[in-house]
């Protein structure tokens, strides 16, 4: 077992294997879909075949007639309800109802006996379109006389952002050299192997709800909402979860809104499967960005002044798109110092299907246009691109000009184990072997953790104590695969001195589990991890005070370590945890032992609008380096090696933290030089995965990750995040990379082999 | 459209359903039979969340008919363990830490296990191969791939 | 639009004999014969085809599953996996490109399934097995109940995803004839990824030796025209052993002027063309050893 030496821990700093990991690999764990209750009907969700047209009329008659249909909606049916991520821009209908603004966008759903009744009848249900011209390039869409797509916006600007702190003109002027140059990133997905799926049953005048969230207080809220509900009647209830990455998983969907509708209509439960397909192309996805970058430099390398413009292709709704844009430029001025910044990003609607979050939120397309950007200019300048990252990487404790604080760093510290390493000791060795040509790149990044946005931002903690010494766990946070369950429950071993398999955590049920923001910019560890720790320590207080009584000594001095309860510096004077809660359980007329806990900030509040504070509790800080093999000809790119240098504080699980940096490191890969959604006018012409070709086994390179340790006082045992920083990391030092071996910087991602074979032939380069 | 009767054995149990002529293995064994460890990850061949062994060979079952179980043999994901013990590349799993949402998980252990029954040491680039129709999201292969190395070793591969 | 689930209703038979194939076929009701299923049940399930009346089996006929030299011939019935065909102790030894071929496709889970034979009558033109059927000069065998057929490769394919395969027609046997020369092949696919994927360009290419000396060099290609097909004119200018660098250059660009590919979002024309070069190149160049 890996283990890393962290402080005098039992069960931090080990990677123990997750508490999950047998109800998975038997196949017992049971997800959304497993979940079959008698009398359930099947939902089945009518899309539209235009990207924006008006709804004229919808014809259920014949539909309705179908033997097996017990209810038909349509999106007149919630009485224009809208949702959103905030107030000002809850746009998005359940289903459509006066128009539709994207392809595949729903507009009726069935509920019949079974499934294959529910596609018969939707084949019986006629909808009468009149079709609008659409819009489907941003930059198209912000022209006079483009096709407006929500009224309350008619300039299709569904949001925008402006950050501007110290003089990037005096900037620019300072600098011996000024870039400005236009990136791009692509159209991808988070691409999680489990389709949406949920379960709704309406009965005693309230809903339960099984569904595949990845935060499920969303969609408790927008239940409630959405049917006029008060809270304590909304019960969403979560299943094991296959896969999240943010976006979809952490919003409602319209089979979310549908079930619940037809449940209420049937009085019998309803479910809803996605296909992988419908997933693809009606779900959201990662915002695609256009990035004009300008960066000064000085001789030296020294950055002195940026300014970015993003223009993003929002989609057909507003979803999260707010916080997005505020991502992407909140923390631009990190990793390196940046005394001048100026940030305008503007969100556009366009009859796409909807933007919303992914891994690395925001930072992923602001970070790969900026770090690219560097390289070039150290290139032109003659700087090695880890020196130029050395020169100008901050060191903690450091404020940023837009009040970002960040007690650790060490983000130098990796830069520099790369340094030091095989891989980047031997570059530029070898350039070539025959029609390969052979590069290595670096990165280095950063990303936040403990993520805060707007309105209820708590994460809190339960730990039931019963007589025999076990514990329930109780916790409104999410695992969607990161693994947060099993580093929780170390916390709360660690507090207790008790094992792990002692604790059992109970999957979020929103009739007993306290509320949580949800399982997003890696906030788990941090802010439920903070929660479980207090609640360990109410806990411990509660059995130190009957034990102190028991021993005649001072509360302060009882220990709790290898499952015993005992006095400091006398070990003799204890017992065994167990006994302990035996004790105190029916000491008197009985006790009831439950320890409590919440996340609490202690940080000043940030401004969402101009973009000043910290966004997170915390910055990891990540370096990369990697290894790609490129065909002079074909433009084939294997990626052999990549080392991930990744400073996440402390980690608390290093096998979990491990894991957690190769997928993202191949998700960022995947981004990188594979994956795309071709569009056609809003269709998506390759919604499968055949076509969106995400990394299979024999495409991913070793991965070798480092850790970084740092102290932080502002995360419990020193743990920040360790989920995302690898997927901003990843796109630039692939980038990077093909450049060492191409001599060619690309700045549209993806950059697949026809992009480098024809710009290595236009290069004269060809074999 | 009328249902055939089909009788087959599926973890080592004698099973007679009724079945339909357009229901898919896969939908027979998690609707019909209950085993819900197989998953539907496309439905259309492209992912490997479906897999199983169908007379030893790993399938994906979306794409099988279920009146094409009839006289055959199949092993799910259920059925690798005996009794309480898990098989070697369960155990390898959940000690490298070779899954995390665990979605892909079913499939891939299939695949692992027909690899490791046809091949006792295989090298990594066969390992690679032989999950190459699983696509996993999360966990980026690396660890998966380790897992089956070390199975195979504790199976007496090396 | 619905993106349906669940395959379309339809009546399933297997047949356990040919005489039964051949009774049920072509009884009036719409029927798809089938043996693998990993191209129709995709297609069937999008309601992509018109949904049959009847599904026909052909894995209950136990004479139609195998792959053996019989009679001077390498034979592949209808119902032989890609996986059987390309681990076949016969197909390495003689004709090591089909294997390299077979075993391009997909991965193992669609290689159990999916037969050599369903691959080319699926006939898209990015078809693995094609172009080294096409080098290999196969020779297919079509099969009703009016009787049999013979038909080569090159006139199997009208154009994507058709044949000259008739209603109640079934691909019967394909027909590897023994090269009674020296011989050296090597398929390549490009594609993005390692696997799953679908050729961007497929190159096949087969040289013939005798006494050493090149006799014959035959060029399929696959993905960059409406059918897979042999670049005649290439092969032409390699005849005779007229074998030289420059003359494998322009040997490549002719196999490139012979192609027609079109634009789609896997590439693009000009891509393609410039990889039927490539590819042809430098397979020669690897074959010919210069």
């Amino acid at each position: 077992m890996e283990e890393i030496f962290i402080g005098d821990f039992e069960f931090l700093g080990k990677g123990i294997p997750r508490v999950d990991a047998k109800d998975k690999v038997t196949g017992q764990a049971k997800y959304a879909a497993d979940i079959e209750i008698p009398g359930m009907l099947w939902c089945k969700i009518l899309r539209s075949p235009l990207p924006h047209a008006k709804i004229l009329n919808i014809d259920i008659t014949r539909a309705k007639r179908v033997i097996g249909v017990k209810a038909i909606i349509t999106g007149k049916d919630f009485q224009g309800f809208r949702w959103g991520w905030m107030p000002a821009t809850r746009d998005e209908p359940p289903l459509a109802d006066d128009k539709v603004r994207y392809y595949g966008e729903g507009v009726a759903a069935v509920a019949a006996v079974d499934e294959d009744t529910a596609e018969e009848a939707l084949e019986l249900i006629k909808v009468d379109y009149e079709e609008l011209p659409g819009v489907f390039d941003p930059e198209e869409a912000l022209k006079e006389g483009a096709p407006v797509i929500h009224e309350y916006r008619p300039n299709n600007i569904s949001w925008e952002f402006h950050m501007d702190f110290g003089d990037v003109e005096k900037g620019f002027s300072e600098a011996d050299l000024v870039r400005e140059d236009r990136f791009a990133t692509g159209r991808v997905i988070q691409g999680f192997l489990e389709p949406c799926s949920a379960i709704a049953y309406w009965e005693g005048g309230g809903v339960t709800i099984w569904a595949a969230k990845q935060s499920p207080y969303f969609l408790y809220r927008h239940i409630a909402q959405c049917f006029k509900l008060p809270l304590n009647k909304v019960r969403v209830i979560q299943p094991f979860v296959g896969g999240g990455f943010g976006g979809t998983k952490n919003d409602s969907v319209a089979g979310d809104f549908c079930v619940v509708m037809l449940s209420k209509i049937t009085g019998r439960p309803v479910k809803f499967i996605y296909t992988m397909e419908e997933v693809m192309i009606s779900a959201r996805r990662r915002h695609n960005a256009i990035i004009y970058n300008k960066m000064g430099m000085k001789k030296d390398g020294t950055i002195t002044a940026m300014q970015s413009k993003l223009i993003a292709d929002g989609g057909a709704y507003t979803a999260i798109g707010p916080l997005t844009m505020y991502l992407t430029g909140c923390i631009s001025t990190l990793p390196y110092k940046l005394p001048n910044f100026k940030h305008d990003a503007y969100r556009v609607f366009t009859n796409n299907p909807v933007s919303a979050a992914m891994r690395g939120h925001g930072v992923t397309h602001t970070r790969f246009a900026a770090e690219i950007q560097m390289e070039m200019m150290a290139e032109e300048l003659g700087l090695d691109p880890i020196e130029v990252r050395l020169k100008n990487a901050i060191e903690a404790p450091h404020e940023t000009v837009n009040k970002v604080t960040v007690l650790s760093c060490g983000l130098k510290e990796g830069l520099l184990k790369l340094k030091e390493s095989n891989l980047w000791k031997e570059r530029g060795k070898e350039k070539r072997k025959n029609h390969i040509l052979i590069g290595v790149g670096v990165s280095g990044t950063a990303y936040l953790g403990g993520a805060r946005q707007r309105g209820h931002q708590a994460a809190a903690a339960v730990l039931r104590l019963c007589e025999d010494g076990s514990i329930e766990y109780l916790t409104g946070a999410t695992d969607a695969g990161q693994g947060s369950d099993t580093v929780l429950l170390q916390i709360i071993a660690e507090e207790l001195g008790v094992p792990p398999e002692q604790i059992d955590i109970q999957r979020v049920d929103s009739a007993y589990t306290p509320v949580d923001p949800g399982t997003y910019g890696s906030r788990v560890t941090a802010l439920a991890g903070e929660a479980a720790m207090k609640a360990a320590r109410d806990l411990k207080r509660q059995l130190a005070e009957i034990a102190a009584k028991e021993w005649n000594v001072k509360p302060e001095d009882i220990v709790f370590k290898n499952g015993k309860v005992f006095v400091k510096d006398n070990e003799e004077k204890g017992l065994p945890f167990r006994k302990m809660a035996q004790i105190a359980c029916y000491s008197g007329s009985g006790r009831v032992l439950v320890g409590r806990g919440h996340s609490e900030y202690g940080i000043e509040p940030l401004d969402f609008e101009k973009g000043i504070g910290n966004a997170g509790t915390s910055y990891s800080f990540t370096s990369q380096l990697t290894r790609v093999e490129v065909d002079a000809e074909t433009g084939f790119v294997k990626c052999t090696d990549m080392i991930i240098a990744h400073d996440c504080g402390k980690p608390l699980n290093p096998a979990i933290v491990e894991s957690q940096n190769q997928g993202a490191a191949v998700q960022g890969l995947g981004q990188a030089i594979y994956e795309e959604f071709k569009m056609d006018k809003g269709k998506t012409l390759n919604p499968n995965f055949a076509d969106y070709k995400i990394p299979t086994a024999l495409d991913v390179p070793n991965i070798g990750v480092i850790h970084i340790l740092t102290e932080d006082p502002n995360v419990p045992y020193g743990a920040k995040e360790a989920s995302e920083g690898a997927i901003v990391s990843s796109p630039p030092s692939v980038v990077s990379a093909i450049h060492d071996a191409t001599g060619i910087w690309f700045k549209e991602l993806p950059v697949t082999p026809e992009k480098i074979a024809l710009a290595l032939r236009e290069k004269g380069r060809g074999s | 459209m009328e249902k055939k009767e089909i009788s087959f054995r599926i973890n080592g149990e004698e099973v007679v359903l009724h079945v339909s002529p357009n229901r898919t293995l896969l939908e027979m064994i998690r609707e019909d039979l209950k085993l819900t460890g197989t998953k539907e990850g496309c439905g259309i061949g492209d992912c490997g969340a479906c897999t199983v062994l169908l007379d030893g060979v790993p399938v994906n079952s979306c794409l099988v008919l279920a009146v094409e179980a009839d006289k055959k043999e199949i092993l799910t994901i259920e059925g690798l363990k005996e009794n309480d013990k898990l098989h070697p590349v369960q155990e390898s799993f959940i000690e490298n830490t070779a899954l995390q949402c665990g979605f892909c998980t079913p499939g891939m252990i299939m695949s692992s296990y027909a690899l490791l029954k046809r091949n006792k040491a295989p090298n990594e680039e066969e390992i690679r191969e032989a999950i190459a129709g699983n696509l996993c999201r999360c966990t980026g292969y690396v660890k998966i791939i380790e897992a089956v190395k070390r199975a195979s070793s504790s199976i007496g591969g090396k | 639009m619905i993106f349906y689930r669940r395959l379309p209703k339809f009546d399933y038979v297997k047949p356990a004999s040919e005489a039964e194939l051949f009774k049920v076929i072509s009884d009036g009701r719409k029927a798809y014969v089938y043996a693998g299923g990993t191209d129709l049940l995709p297609k069937l399930k999008k309601r992509l085809l018109p949904p049959p009346d009847v599904l026909i089996d052909l894995k209950g006929i136990s004479d139609f599953n195998y792959v053996r030299i019989f009679d001077g011939k390498l034979r592949i019935g209808p119902t032989a996996t890609i996986y059987s065909v390309y681990t076949s102790s016969d197909v390495v030894k003689h004709f090591p490109i089909l294997s390299q071929a077979a075993r391009s496709i997909a991965a193992f889970q669609i290689q159990n399934r999916g037969t050599i034979a369903g691959n080319i009558c699926n006939a898209v033109p990015s078809a693995d097995s094609a172009p080294a059927l096409l080098v290999l000069q196969a020779n297919l065998t079509l099969k009703s109940r009016e009787g049999e057929r013979d038909v080569r490769i090159e006139d199997f394919f009208l154009g994507p995803t058709r044949t000259v395969l008739r209603d109640g027609e079934i691909l019967r046997e394909i027909e590897i004839p023994l090269l009674d020369s020296e011989s050296l092949g090597l398929y390549t696919k490009l594609s993005v990824r390692g696997r799953m994927d679908l050729a961007i360009v497929g190159v096949a290419t087969l040289i013939l030796k005798r006494d050493g000396k090149v006799k014959d060099v035959r060029i399929g290609l696959g993905a960059v025209a409406p059918i897979p097909f042999r670049a005649k004119k290439a092969e032409e200018i390699l005849k005779d052993g007229k074998i030289t660098e420059a003359s494998i250059n322009e040997a490549a660009k002719m196999a490139a002027s012979e192609s027609s590919p079109i634009d789609d979002h896997r590439a693009s024309k000009e891509y393609r063309l410039l990889m039927v070069e490539t590819l042809v190149r430098r397979s020669l160049k690897k074959l010919l050893g210069v």
